[in-house]
């Protein structure tokens, strides 16, 4: 007999294909099909190509689920079940690196399809998940038969959602972040057009994908898609000619190389003057709370820089977000993570003093990161200064937003830089003598103690940075 | 009813895949422009009438 939930609760973000909708119900992640859709879903899922992605990981884990645990009267006909996703990001969160191979693996999947006579319906970089750094197609909804003589209705969503932004970095050295994560469908040919005059327009896969696209975007306007796919299909277009473009865009897409500066941040590991005793203290203490949390989920790493704790929060947890402002250092971070082969660390784009906040439709579409965060630990690692002096953050204010990213009974491993440590000095003598009266280590650790018990504190022996492990509630 | 289509594929998005085909692609397009051309010019005297 099937168990119905009684916490199903819609996924926010699902509901632009009204053909299938993703329900969480507690860790289970369910996807309802309607009758159109399911019959598709049985042809897929008698496909070699799908059981090869299925395989492979590259299309998350799925199987069939029984309809009874979806809402009845909605019109689902087929359940299926999903493989949880451990943290879900958005693109606008993703390095350049990642951005690009969220990318070639949608086109990979859409080259594989094509023969088998399947296509996605939609090319958007939100069918894409990491498992780490590996990254997940999740929309396994957006398979469907392919008709012959169409070409890709996922176009347009890709360029804007994908290759657009990747232009953006390797063309122009900008960050595509803030770009993606205004605008939640992309950005649109017209507005690159205006970016890439000149002999830029020469630059690799600009002419075709964004100065023509765009010129037949507005000389098409008004010409209906159902029209066109007639008039394509009577001209001769062929899935060979489907394949072809699949073809170039991945060869464009490994063209395009990250942007290449060498930053503040990515030096700042070097330069940041632990001494070796400094850095061997902090690294037990950090262990010490990871190994004193057993069965973690979930560990945030907040200024993450060089990954050095989220590594080492790998070993004791399932997984690891490993949030950095930079994002020439995440991307650095990346792609070290890949080569060595460590799956549980998900290195993130995100300034702590400016966290994502909620967008799309109702501003739930793509959840804030906060309503995303319920950390087993969170690991606050000599960002605290940077947020409360650098930023002019209060205080109280940085240890609620810690404590905020808690689930309950969570731990907080925070480092309190002293106001006469370099760094901190470094910082303040950017601001007017005495801006910061309360930034004090008795201060906070008043502040540590309202909101939890604090279990451990050790000074390092350089005397100037203070570390504190917190059973938040506790 | 194209059960493909819950998203505005764009026109123009569509037919400038052709272009992005290759050499096979510019046929395609040049096809596609030519009986454009050629409808146009035959629906022109009706249209006079």
């Amino acid at each position: 007999m099937a168990i119905s939930h009684t916490d199903l609760r819609p996924e926010p973000g699902s509901f632009r294909d009204p053909a299938n909708r993703v329900f969480h119900a507690g860790d289970d992640v369910l996807r309802g099909l309607d009758a159109r859709a399911a019959e598709e879903w049985r042809t897929l899922a008698g496909t070699e190509f799908f059981a090869a992605l299925l395989a492979a990981g590259k299309v998350c884990g799925t199987e069939p689920a029984d309809p009874a645990l979806l809402p009845a009267g909605a019109g689902w006909t087929a359940a299926l079940r999903h493989e949880r996703i451990p943290f879900v990001s958005h693109p606008y969160e993703w390095s350049f690196s990642m951005l690009r191979d969220a990318a070639l693996l949608h086109l990979e999947i859409l080259r594989t399809a094509l023969p088998a006579g399947f296509t996605t319906k939609d090319g958007s970089a939100y069918n894409l998940q990491w498992r780490g750094v590996e990254p997940v197609f999740i929309d396994v909804g957006s398979f469907t038969p392919a008709r012959d003589g169409e070409p890709w209705a996922g176009y347009r969503q890709f360029c804007q959602t994908l290759l657009y932004p990747l232009l953006l970095g390797a063309h122009l050295g900008l960050d595509f972040q803030p770009w993606l994560r205004a605008r939640v469908d992309g950005l649109d040919a017209d507005q690159m057009r205006r970016l890439f005059g000149g002999a830029r327009r020469l630059r690799p896969g600009v002419l075709t994908h964004v100065h023509l696209h765009g010129a037949m975007q507005s000389r098409h306007a008004d010409t209906s898609t159902a029209d066109t796919r007639d008039r394509l299909r009577a001209a001769g277009y062929s899935r060979e000619l489907g394949l072809a473009t699949v073809r170039g865009l991945e060869k464009l897409v490994r063209r395009l190389d990250p942007p290449g500066t060498a930053s503040h941040w990515s030096a700042y590991q070097r330069t940041c003057g632990y001494s070796a005793g400094d850095r061997a203290a902090k690294e037990a203490f950090v262990a010490g709370a990871l190994a004193a949390t057993p069965h973690a989920r979930l560990v945030l790493d907040l200024g993450a820089n060089d990954g050095r704790y989220a590594r080492l929060a790998a070993r004791h947890a399932e997984y690891v977000v490993a949030v950095e402002q930079d994002p020439a250092v995440v991307d650095e971070l990346y792609r070290a993570l890949r080569a060595e082969g460590e799956r549980r660390v998900l290195p993130l784009v995100m300034d702590l003093a400016d966290p994502s906040p909620g967008g799309g439709w109702r501003s739930v579409e793509r959840a804030g990161f906060a309503d995303r965060a319920a950390a087993d630990v969170v690991l606050a690692l000599a960002v605290v200064h940077h947020l409360a002096i650098g930023r002019n953050v209060p205080l109280p204010e940085v240890v609620d937003f810690l404590a905020g990213l808690c689930a309950p009974g969570a731990r907080i491993v925070v480092e309190f830089v002293h106001p006469d440590d370099p760094m901190a000095r470094r910082l303040l003598a950017n601001k007017p003598d005495g801006l910061f009266p309360d930034y004090r280590r008795d201060a906070f650790e008043r502040l540590l103690g309202a909101r939890g018990r604090i279990e451990r504190r050790l000074e390092l022996p350089s005397g100037t940075r203070t570390l504190y492990a917190v059973v938040v509630g506790g | 009813m194209n059960h493909l289509a819950y998203l505005d594929a764009g026109s123009g998005s569509l037919i400038v895949q052709a272009v992005v085909g290759g050499v096979a692609g510019v046929a395609v397009a040049a096809k596609l422009y030519w009986r454009r051309l050629v409808d146009r010019f035959r629906r022109q005297p009706t249209d006079q009438r």
